[in-house]
């Protein structure tokens, strides 16, 4: 298929109309890529609308298994949740009792996938965290000084962040992720959404594209963005009145693609919003995601590395985190279409052997482990896909497409894949 | 390496090796006698330079006394002592006045006067720096006071003598023993500690290289009345004794023994580690023997004296000799075998000159020879063909494991004596394996397993015993080093590698050790089944301590469970109040309402009778009740925790009264009690 006569050619500009990227020639005029994404768009509008009917709640489903979730609270209510928790510990330490946390565990052996809501949730199991405990004593101790601090927060009405929290204390936290783990207990056992602790993550997730929002009051143009786009704020509260005139989403997992379709202005040849949360996706990358998805109603196409970590990325975006399934109703996305690169792509577009990379031990095993996951099984085109991958043994990323042309993925690879409709 | 003569006549090697070299002269060929050989190759047996020289003549010395106190099953007492001779003592010895030195630029450490301003300049900046870092309080090393300008003329010398118990030497026999290398008496195939009879050759080569003074032997044998005295040195070029003095002197309080004194060039200060090293090592592994280790140096203040006393009388049995195995003979050894041996027929020959094989297993093996081989065919008329045929089948053919049943282990009993006896460790175990084969060749393979312990370095500390001699050098390459710092996960076993002070002893024996190397230094890591063996008895060893750890470690945290929880009783209370005193505040400011329950505690904690230290007070009074709680649950589903008991040695008493003072026993059935007036 691809084009031998260009090879004196070779060091032409893409953008020429040089004839030597390959599949080029089959591209079609962008107005007929354009309609078939109008269809697409049309499809999504007519499923969400009709998917109104489907049980979007746990409490509608008859689940055998007793399951936790958290809500969105007022900085109010979160205060006189604490003070409750602090009264009765109050009232344990002088009775003689000394105290003890009962926290919602978030081991792996608690979660549940849920296929009626196409998500993960928290089972309703239990761990105690007593005081007076070699074990658990650091972690009580940490538990009840987070509760203060955030009752503080709650008392003031102010926003911080997970790193502003840790540097209150640095002799008793020790280290971020020992803070960081007990802000989620926390938000486990005041039955409240991790926003609604007033502590919010630093920015991580960019925003480009035809999209139009109100950050705090202000309106922010994603077109006029510049190259590099928002940062997606880390306070979702702030964000509203959202207005695009995008025909889809395009999320991506590595800041270089990312920035390669910002710079070839792609969201201008076709109108989408393009978002990054540059790797493993943050809280409010992923609230921004399903705030956009279920205000618009746009299709959502990802775009991942061919490797089990891309497909792991795509499935905390989709299905949630196990981390934090106990906000999975707020965190995630449904929906989320797999445009590629994907492993069957590789032999597809002849990405030559020197861009593949040999899988590792580790690399095979976690896709094994994929293999078995229930959000990856209710999707046969997935599943083969992953098959392929951890039979052929081969992982390539995103910018293995480069080995074309630096802007192959935009002129040609991407537009392609679009007018094939080659998602899954 | 070897003289033309000795491979055609194998079982003489003494006289092909002694033959005259001088008459191949006029041709160019000529011939080396192995005096010769070793005299120029000295680092081959451990003489690389004075300071080693030093070590390995103790050690050689050291070896051939326990041995030989072993070999008649004596209870080795061995006192060694190295005195230093300074030069004008030395000059005097050997009849050389002393000279002063006349022209000074002549001699390597003379000191031009643009030198000497250098150094002085030198020294008094590193003063002045020093004098800083004082002032500053600064720790710094020590610096080494100037480094001693010695000359190379100016070795220092050093008599060495070692005195034991043991078997003593036939009065004719002295001369050849000392004065003729590659004369032993230990080349059967059995486990000894020498090999070559090299050791005490080469300290006379030594003496006689450095400083041409002869060795001094006395010695005498069980049940007779004289003692020989023996003066002599070795002619190098014809290996043969050269014998100054000869005879019978009286022996008056029947010491049966040898004494063996020489004079060599040496250097104390830079082996003197080492030298102390290898004795204390020694006592670890042979706790039975008794070792008096003087140094008498001219300034009485460097004076070291050390004795390693005896701590068992239980004695590994006296290694057997064994016969050979016929997987690990080549055809040389074959040829030897049938040359010495006094069985007639083919049959016979197999049957007994060899381990592990029986009279039918014999016939099958003589069966499958060939046509031309019979059972009753007369062994010494077998051709060179027909012996490679021999070689083949053997090489080839099954053969039982020889038994380890000719080796002597030191025994978990004396390692485990040794390690707690040198090193006071808080804990040891010792295992100790079966009896494993390789080449034909069996091997035991025993290890301890220490941690903690006096004198003891953090990480690990490793003791390698080859044939029950103590290796010190080229630890790194060596199979028990690689294994216990690669392929033993410590963290399994709760023993941290950098933390803990661990000792790891592990002594191999064998009748054929594999050396690697020129020096009997170390044994290679290419031999899987040793260091198989070497790795399962480590591991068995910390099997054993691990529980033990664990026991502790399980104490240690009970004990430090309140202090830790009490760490954080502060930070806990000031939290907990923190929101309580917020929340008084909102109560005061009617901006929120509480039930009743809980107005009340507000209120009383807005009146300040409630405050952080009730909160922390109640708080550790909690903490300590689970504390008891716990302590008393720990002691119930314990018990009392028994030690296992161990044996202690304690010396036989003196008959009483024979030197004159008065003691006053009180005999019980199991003890007696000695009051010493």
């Amino acid at each position: 298929m691809a084009d031998t006569t260009g090879k004196s050619k070779k060091r032409r500009r893409a953008d020429d109309g040089a004839p030597e990227l390959p599949f080029k020639k089959n591209l079609k005029p962008d107005s007929a890529i354009l309609e078939t994404l109008k269809s697409l768009q049309k499809s999504t509008i007519a499923a969400a609308s009709s998917s109104s009917s489907k049980p979007k709640s746990l409490s509608e489903l008859a689940l055998t298994a007793a399951c936790r979730e958290v809500t969105d609270q007022s900085p109010d209510s979160v205060q006189s949740n604490i003070e409750g928790v602090i009264l009765s510990l109050a009232r344990s330490i002088i009775a003689g009792n000394g105290f003890s946390f009962n926290v919602p565990s978030r081991a792996a052996t608690n979660q549940l996938y849920v296929p009626e809501l196409d998500r993960i949730v928290l089972k309703d199991k239990n761990t105690l965290r007593p005081f007076a405990n070699n074990s658990s004593v650091r972690k009580a101790t940490i538990t009840t000084k987070i509760l203060s601090l955030i009752h503080q927060l709650c008392l003031k009405n102010i926003h911080v962040t997970k790193r502003d929290l840790f540097y209150t204390d640095v002799k008793l936290f020790q280290d971020q992720t020992q803070s960081d783990a007990v802000l989620d207990d926390v938000s486990c056992v005041l039955g409240c959404t991790r926003s609604s602790l007033n502590v919010v993550a630093a920015e991580k997730g960019v925003v480009v594209g035809r999209l139009v929002f109100s950050d705090d009051g202000d309106m922010i143009d994603c077109t006029k963005m510049g190259i590099g786009g928002k940062a997606i704020p880390p306070n979702i509260d702030r964000v509203g009145d959202m207005q695009s005139d995008a025909l889809f989403i395009l999320l991506v997992e590595k800041d270089a693609a990312y920035m390669r379709l910002a710079e070839d202005r792609f969201y201008n040849r076709f109108p989408c919003i393009i978002v990054t949360a540059k790797g493993q996706p943050d809280v409010a990358t992923r609230l921004f995601l399903r705030k956009m998805k279920m205000e618009l109603k746009l299709p959502v196409l990802a775009l991942v590395d061919s490797d089990p970590y891309g497909l792991k990325i795509l499935s905390v975006y989709g299905c949630g985190s196990k981390n934090m399934s106990y906000d999975s109703a707020n965190l995630t996305t449904p929906d989320i279409k797999w445009l590629g690169v994907r492993p069957s792509d590789l032999d597809k577009y002849k990405i030559p052997e020197q861009c593949r990379l040999p899988m590792t031990e580790q690399d095979i095993k976690t896709g094994k482990d994929l293999l078995e996951e229930d959000f990856v099984k209710k999707n046969p085109a997935w599943v083969e896909e992953l098959t392929l991958m951890v039979k052929t043994k081969q992982k390539a990323e995103i910018q293995a497409l480069s080995s074309f042309g630096f802007q192959y993925l935009s002129e040609v690879y991407l537009p392609l894949k679009l007018q094939q409709q080659d998602w899954i | 390496m070897e003289t033309g003569g000795s491979s055609e006549s194998p079982a003489e090697p003494k006289k092909g090796r002694s033959r005259a070299p001088k008459k191949a002269a006029e041709s160019l060929l000529k011939q080396k006698s192995p005096a010769e050989f070793f005299a120029e190759n000295k680092n081959i047996a451990g003489f690389d330079n004075p300071g080693k020289s030093l070590y390995t003549t103790v050690r050689e010395l050291v070896e051939n006394s326990l041995d030989s106190a072993e070999s008649i099953s004596e209870l080795p007492v061995v006192e060694i002592t190295i005195e230093e001779i300074g030069k004008s003592k030395f000059n005097s010895m050997i009849g050389l006045i002393d000279r002063e030195r006349v022209d000074a630029a002549l001699y390597d450490d003379y000191e031009t006067a643009k030198e000497r301003e250098r150094r002085l300049a030198k020294e008094a900046r590193a003063q002045e720096i020093q004098a800083r870092n004082a002032a500053s309080g600064k720790k710094v090393k020590e610096q080494s006071a100037g480094k001693g300008m010695k000359g190379r003329g100016e070795g220092s010398f050093y008599r060495v003598t070692c005195k034991d118990n043991g078997k003593g030497m036939p009065h004719d026999d002295i001369p050849n023993m000392f004065g003729r290398v590659l004369s032993g008496t230990k080349y059967g195939l059995k486990q000894t500690r020498g090999k070559f009879g090299l050791g005490a050759k080469m300290a006379l080569i030594w003496s006689k290289m450095s400083t041409g003074l002869p060795i001094e032997i006395s010695s005498s044998m069980k049940g007779q009345t004289y003692m020989t005295f023996c003066r002599l040195d070795i002619d190098i070029h014809r290996n043969v004794p050269h014998v100054h003095v000869h005879e019978k002197r009286k022996n008056d309080n029947k010491w049966h023994g040898a004494e063996i004194q020489v004079v060599i060039e040496g250097n104390w200060t830079t082996y003197r580690s080492k030298i102390l090293h290898y004795m204390r090592q020694m006592a670890v592994i042979t706790p039975y023997a008794q070792f008096l280790f003087r140094f008498i140096s001219e300034t009485s203040d460097k004076n070291v004296t050390i004795k390693f006393a005896r701590r068992t009388e239980v004695m590994p049995p006296v290694p057997l000799e064994t016969k050979h195995h016929p997987s690990s003979v080549d055809i040389l050894l074959i040829k030897r075998l049938i040359a010495e041996t006094s069985k007639q027929n083919l049959l016979q020959f197999l049957q007994h000159e060899f381990v592990n094989i029986g009279k039918s297993h014999a016939e099958r093996l003589i069966g499958e020879m060939g046509s031309e081989f019979s059972a009753k065919m007369p062994v010494k008329s077998l051709t060179d063909q027909q012996i490679v045929r021999i070689h083949q089948l053997f090489r080839q053919a099954k053969f039982d494991d020889p038994t380890g049943d000719c080796l002597s282990p030191a025994g978990e009993y004396n390692l485990r004596l040794g390690i707690i006896k040198e090193l006071h460790p808080d804990m040891v175990a010792t295992y100790s394996g079966s009896a494993q084969v390789f080449e034909g060749h069996p091997f035991i393979v025993e290890a301890g397993v220490s941690v903690g312990g006096k004198d003891v370095k953090q990480g690990l500390n490793i003791f390698r015993f080859a044939n029950r001699i103590p290796l010190l050098f080229e630890q790194g390459a060596d199979v028990v080093t690689r294994t216990a710092l690669k392929r033993i996960n410590w963290g399994t076993y709760k023993i941290n590698q950098t933390q803990d002070k661990i000792g790891v002893f592990v002594s191999i024996v064998s009748t054929k050790i594999p050396f690697k190397g020129t020096g009997k230094e170390y044994i290679g890591d290419d031999i899987k089944e040793i260091a198989t063996a070497v790795k399962s008895a480590i591991q068995q060893c910390c099997n054993q301590l691990k529980s033990k750890i664990i026991k502790k470690l399980q104490a240690r945290e009970q004990q430090e469970r309140k202090r830790n929880i009490g760490r954080y009783i502060p930070d806990a209370s000031a939290a907990i109040y923190d929101v309580l005193q917020a929340m008084t505040q909102l109560h005061a400011s009617k901006k929120r309402r509480y039930n009743e329950e809980d107005t009340d505690l507000v209120s009383k904690v807005a009146s300040r009778s409630i405050t952080t230290a009730t909160l922390k007070e109640k708080l550790s009074e909690h903490v300590a009740r689970v504390d008891y709680e716990m302590a008393l649950e720990y002691a119930t589903q314990s018990g009392v925790s028994e030690e296992p008991r161990e044996d202690v040695y304690i010396q036989a008493l003196e008959p009483a009264a024979a030197d004159g003072k008065k003691f006053l026993d009180f005999h019980s059935p199991t003890f007696v009690f000695r009051l010493v007036c």
